[in-house]
């Protein structure tokens, strides 16, 4: 029991550079302008995508669940009690073209250098499975509830967490 | 202190005011109107019921005396208009949580050019029917500020069926009305405090002021607040330092002498920028559209029945007034936009197209009348003129858009 407290706490001081994903040529990216159609062929074996300014900087600038194309894609239900700036994008009305206009630009994010412990609660608070690593506003990588619960059942089987640094 | 008696029967009333509200709502959204139509007519009977059924008369059935607790009264009770007043900053501050300010940075020149024309013509000739008809300046100005905001939804439910979204006018409407809204809150700011030219600059260097130190500064240190918010961990207690900053904000608007209402619409755009808004605007919305909002809109229709005592043949007078405003609620957007349109680019038809989306008026009308009554501008007969006045301009715009958008767009691609 000792034993695994120890290797829980462990765990949870490893720094999020320590285990994500660092393979960013093999993330699901798009650029802000690119199609709604491109989008959506991603998102056709993807759960999400990962919206970057161009694909030179790698600046994250929003992100695409399965969640934000079903708004879009179900017919437009506007409701009739409604304040403020009207959310009118529809792939029905023609006014969700692009990557830009389908992605959510508020982003929860980590930072390479943060603690496990740390990306974890954010994962709790928000209720998110993945958080993008960005580093300079740029995406250097991705931290997944699935990869963590693989590393850290691994180290539970006396395998080392570190032993696999691609993730 | 109320008495426990009294309490309930507030408590009473609410629940009366919200169950009459969302069905009447439910009505008027079935009928394709606005359900907020519904909401205002449901204050409007549940005023009538309470003046002509409730107002502390004894019914005598035989020997049985039935004493009746006198509605009217606690209508008008101060703890009643206070949940009305919360609804409107509920209102303002859900408004600025759903204004991105990077996409008002993005607004087209169209839609500015648009939301300007739509200002001035509008105020221009609303400023100009009240005067004419025997008003005070300040008065008149309430007049012309009520004319000016456009409420967007009658028109994007118009433009959907349509499938006409996606053009240019579609665009242009959209942009043009969530700038139409914010020069409406701070030109309502300066109407409320102004007296005189000089107060005028003065208020003026005071919304400036206001805006630098609470939204300018608020942006940088609004996430440190909000981190100490979601390491208080209570249930909830994220949402309950939300709140705090929004009565905060309103508190010390009014405390620098502009609109408390201004205070819930920068505390709005303030967080509504912030990552962490993600967590909290359900909960904000369940509050303000599930329990506030409704509650204001009914009392505007209960407040048609505090000022009974208007003489009959007045309404003559005031027939002509709503005529007037009418037409000049549509003139002023078709004109003061149609040019704004033309200026920015577009052609004379496009041009008609998008100053006739802009007609539809509601909420922020509703406010601007309910914030000069409160403050005292306007009292008396004048501020049941103007106060039915603005609740049948919005009724009539609301209903009659659709079909003008409709005939604009008609044999049009």
């Amino acid at each position: 029991m000792v034993k695994k407290n120890k290797l829980i706490k462990d765990f949870y001081e490893l720094k999020v550079s320590q285990l994500m994903d660092k393979r960013v040529w093999d993330l699901p990216l798009i650029e802000e302008k690119e199609d709604i159609h491109h989008v959506l062929s991603i998102l056709g074996a993807r759960n999400h995508i990962w919206v970057i300014k161009n694909r030179d900087s790698k600046e994250l600038v929003g992100v695409i669940t399965e969640h934000d194309v079903l708004s879009i894609l179900a017919p437009k239900h506007f409701p009739s009690y409604v304040f403020g700036m009207p959310d009118v994008r529809s792939i029905q009305h023609g006014t969700a073209n692009t990557a830009g206009d389908v992605m959510a630009n508020k982003i929860i994010m980590c930072e390479p250098d943060e603690k496990i412990i740390d990306a974890l609660m954010k994962m709790v608070k928000f209720k998110l499975r993945r958080l993008p690593v960005v580093k300079d506003k740029n995406i250097v990588g991705e931290l997944t509830l699935h990869q963590l619960i693989r590393k850290y059942y691994s180290a539970t089987q006396y395998h080392p967490i570190l032993e696999d640094e691609e993730g | 202190m109320i008495s426990t008696e009294d309490l309930f029967n507030i408590l009473l009333l609410i629940a009366i005011a919200l169950i009459f509200a969302r069905v009447l709502g439910f009505l008027f959204y079935k009928l394709k109107q606005p359900a907020v139509i519904g909401e205002i007519i449901a204050g409007i009977i549940l005023g009538g019921i309470a003046v002509f059924a409730f107002s502390g008369q004894n019914f005598i059935f035989f020997d049985y005396i039935l004493s009746t607790p006198n509605l009217s009264k606690l209508f008008q009770s101060s703890e009643f208009i206070l949940f009305a007043e919360i609804g409107i900053l509920f209102l303002l501050f859900i408004s600025g949580l759903e204004t991105s300010i990077s996409k008002l940075k993005k607004t087209e020149k169209a839609s500015s050019f648009v939301a300007v024309g739509g200002v001035i013509l509008p105020l221009i000739l609303g400023f100009l029917s009240g005067f004419v008809l025997g008003f005070s300046v300040v008065e008149s100005v309430v007049i012309g500020l009520i004319l000016t905001a456009t409420s967007v939804g009658v028109t994007v439910r118009t433009l959907m069926d349509l499938n006409v979204l996606n053009t240019d006018v579609g665009s242009t409407i959209l942009g043009g009305a969530v700038i139409d809204d914010v020069i409406g809150i701070i030109l309502l700011t300066f109407a409320l405090g102004i007296g005189s030219l000089i107060d005028a600059v003065w208020i003026g260097i005071r919304i400036a002021i206001f805006f630098l130190v609470f939204l300018y500064i608020g942006l940088k240190v609004i996430d440190k607040v909000l981190v100490i918010g979601e390491k208080l961990l209570l249930p909830k207690s994220f949402l309950s330092i939300t709140l705090a900053i929004l009565l905060l904000y309103s508190f010390f608007a009014d405390e620098a002498g502009i609109s408390g209402i201004i205070g819930a619409f920068v505390a709005g755009i303030l967080i509504g920028q912030n990552v962490r808004s993600k967590k909290i605007i359900d909960d904000v919305k369940a509050i303000g559209y599930g329990f506030f909002i409704p509650i204001f809109f009914v009392s505007v229709g209960l407040s048609l029945w505090s000022n009974a005592s208007i003489e009959i043949a007045s309404y003559g007078t005031i027939l002509i007034f709503i005529v007037m405003i009418i037409s000049m609620s549509i003139v002023g957007k078709v004109v003061g936009c149609g040019i704004g349109a033309k200026l920015s680019g577009l052609s004379n038809i496009e041009s008609l197209q998008v100053g006739v989306g802009m007609i539809p008026r509601m909420e922020l009308a509703l406010i601007i009348v309910t914030a000069a009554i409160s403050h005292g501008i306007l009292t008396g007969q004048v501020a049941y003129t103007i106060l039915l006045t603005t609740i049948i301009l919005t009724i009539v715009t609301s209903l009659i858009a659709p079909f003008l958008i409709k005939a604009t767009f008609k044999n049009y691609k």
